[in-house]
């Protein structure tokens, strides 16, 4: 029940009962007095009686044809009232619904008529001024964090690879760095991958828009995830490739590309099959890619897109990668404009759909 | 050959002089902008290597002073922030390769070598490497007169390899040249392209012509 139901409900409770309190009170006044005047005439007792019957004919009447009507018009006019009191509130919550972590830095409409409305506007207003301020340390401090750990990484990168480069280190030795370095270049690439989510984020990447065919990058993609495909039996394939131009970013959509099609061969069984499909949409480009992996379970499906989730590691546990590639690919759907979605289930094709639109 | 290293991290600097001393660079190390522009001024050198983020004057600035002085030094900016479009200003302002950290210090040794040898790139449309032939125009590659079927991303990367022969080719240069991609994608697209097309060129013939160097990097050659 809205709240506006709720208070017109209520005004018509308290409206019937004070018509109500009203009726009996008009009903013994009238009856009071008029007894009063017939007693002092010497009217007889009995007569009085059948008086104060007629008295409640009377009330009930006047009750029905100028009562009930003014109540009706009174509960119109206290929806009517009702309706206005709340357009504004509705409004405040519409605009209230936008926001997101992504335009904190927008705010809600004010009147400045500094009623109660305009104040809890800003009070709203304030709030998301400071969120948003929290969310902008959050991010420089990742932004930071990232450039600081660049300087330690090159060093710590170059040192064990002059190491490597030592003729003198035993099997072990040379075993033991090579890991070493196999994991410092991870880290280097999860802090890329930071780096970049982290402007994303501050809206300091711009994409370089051209016209860009489509199709060709997903057939330089296909050609690609075939050859990563084979050394684990998994056949890939790419059923339509319609022609397709649309203004993109080249090098973004290129690692959009590699980064679903990376996963879906890493997130795959032996012979499985990874098949791709670029098709026209009305006035979108549908990519899909779908592969024959474990699937995903329905409660971790929403959270596929978060930066490091990886969902049970019982169900991946020899998985390598940066944590970072789906939210990277989130980044740059949304950042042309589309919308990417996820579809699995246990047991399932989990399939990955990439809409862009074609103008810009 | 003589290299410049513009860096103000010592440890950088330090690792970076000994990669390319082993390579047989003789090497000069500055840890700021006016030492470079001096040193500069007093030697010349075959390749600047010049970090972007520099104490006072910046890597940018020494570049621009440099290329106003007409000092056509082949210079390859390192830089730590990793901007986008960083690239694309470092090379409109003069530079001529740029290489993001953290870095493998052998893509690093890879790309000083193919600045020094920049001027002896092979324009000729039919590439030869020993009995290997490639012909830009048909994209038809032969060797030993028999016909080697290649896809079109394999043919990039032979072109590229064959471009100058005996060129140290790092994952990372490979990447960007052949695949375009300015990122890391973290996949051994790279070494499992390599080795496909060794089987291609390589398998049933002497001698091999496609190396791996110590490091993380490729090359095609012919024995010397």
């Amino acid at each position: 029940m809205s709240f506006r139901t709720r208070l017109t409900l209520w005004y018509a409770a308290v409206l019937f009962v004070s018509l109500l309190a009203m009726s009996i009170a008009a009903y013994f006044e009238i009856g009071r007095a008029r007894s009063e005047v017939l007693r002092r005439a010497g009217v007889p007792d009995n007569l009085i009686a059948k008086d104060q019957q007629e008295d409640f004919e009377d009330v009930s009447e006047i009750l029905a044809w100028y009562g009930l009507p003014a109540a009706a018009l009174a509960l119109a006019g206290g929806w009517w009232l009702m309706r206005k009191t709340m357009i504004p509130v509705a409004g405040l919550t519409r605009a209230a619904e936008k926001i997101t972590a992504r335009n904190l830095s927008e705010r809600l409409p004010r009147t400045n008529r500094g009623d109660e409305l305009d104040r809890l506007t800003a009070v709203f207003n304030d709030m998301l001024a400071r969120l948003d301020d929290s969310f902008n340390r959050t991010r420089e401090f990742t932004l930071h964090a990232s450039h600081e750990l660049k300087t330690p990484l090159t060093v710590l990168c170059g040192e064990t690879e002059t190491a490597l480069r030592d003729e003198s280190l035993s099997a072990a030795e040379r075993e033991r760095a090579a890991s070493q370095l196999d994991e410092l270049r991870r880290l280097a690439r999860i802090v890329d991958g930071l780096t970049l989510l982290a402007k994303a984020d501050a809206g300091q990447v711009a994409l370089k828009l051209e016209l860009v065919r489509l199709d060709e990058l997903v057939r330089d993609n296909f050609e690609d995830a075939r050859i990563l495909a084979e050394p684990q039996g998994v056949r890939v394939e790419l059923t339509v490739c319609e022609e397709i131009t649309l203004p993109a970013d080249r090098h973004r959509l290129r690692q959009l590309l590699l980064n679903l099609a990376d996963n879906a061969v890493k997130y795959n069984q032996p012979e499985g099959r990874v098949t791709m499909s670029l098709r026209r949409a009305d006035d979108v480009a549908e990519f899909t890619i779908a592969n024959t992996g474990p699937g995903i379970p329905p409660e971790t499906l929403p959270r596929v897109f978060d930066r490091f989730f990886r969902g049970d590691p019982a169900h991946s546990p020899t998985v390598d990668g940066c944590g970072l590639g789906l939210s990277i690919v989130q980044w740059i759907v949304s950042a042309h404009n589309g919308s990417v979605k996820i579809k699995s289930a246990p047991g399932q094709l989990t399939t990955v759909t990439v809409r862009l639109p074609l103008q810009a | 050959m003589r290299v410049l290293v513009v860096e103000d991290e010592k440890k950088t600097a330090s690792f970076v002089r000994k990669a390319l001393q082993a390579e047989g660079f003789a090497v000069d190390v500055c840890h700021n902008g006016d030492d470079a522009l001096a040193a500069v001024r007093a030697t010349p050198f075959d390749v600047i290597v010049l970090d972007i983020m520099l104490p006072g004057r910046d890597g940018l600035s020494v570049l621009r002073q440099l290329r106003d002085r007409k000092n056509a030094t082949p210079v390859l900016l390192l830089s730590a922030r990793g901007e986008v479009n960083e690239r694309v200003e470092g090379l409109n302002a003069g530079a001529d390769d740029y290489l993001p950290k953290p870095f493998e210090l052998a893509e690093l040794v890879a790309r000083v070598r193919a600045l020094t040898r920049r001027t002896s790139e092979n324009k000729s449309t039919i590439l030869r490497v020993a009995g290997l032939t490639l012909d830009t125009v048909t994209h038809r590659a032969q060797r030993g007169g028999r016909d080697i079927e290649l896809t079109a991303r394999e043919y990039r990367l032979l072109e590229f390899l064959m471009q100058s022969p005996g060129r140290l080719c790092g994952r990372m240069m490979i990447l960007e040249k052949v695949w375009e991609y300015d990122f890391d994608p973290g996949t051994n697209l790279v070494d499992v392209y390599i080795r496909r097309l060794r089987e291609k060129i390589d398998a049933g013939f002497e001698p091999k012509l496609l190396h791996t160097a110590r490091g993380a990097g490729y090359l095609l050659k012919e024995p010397a």
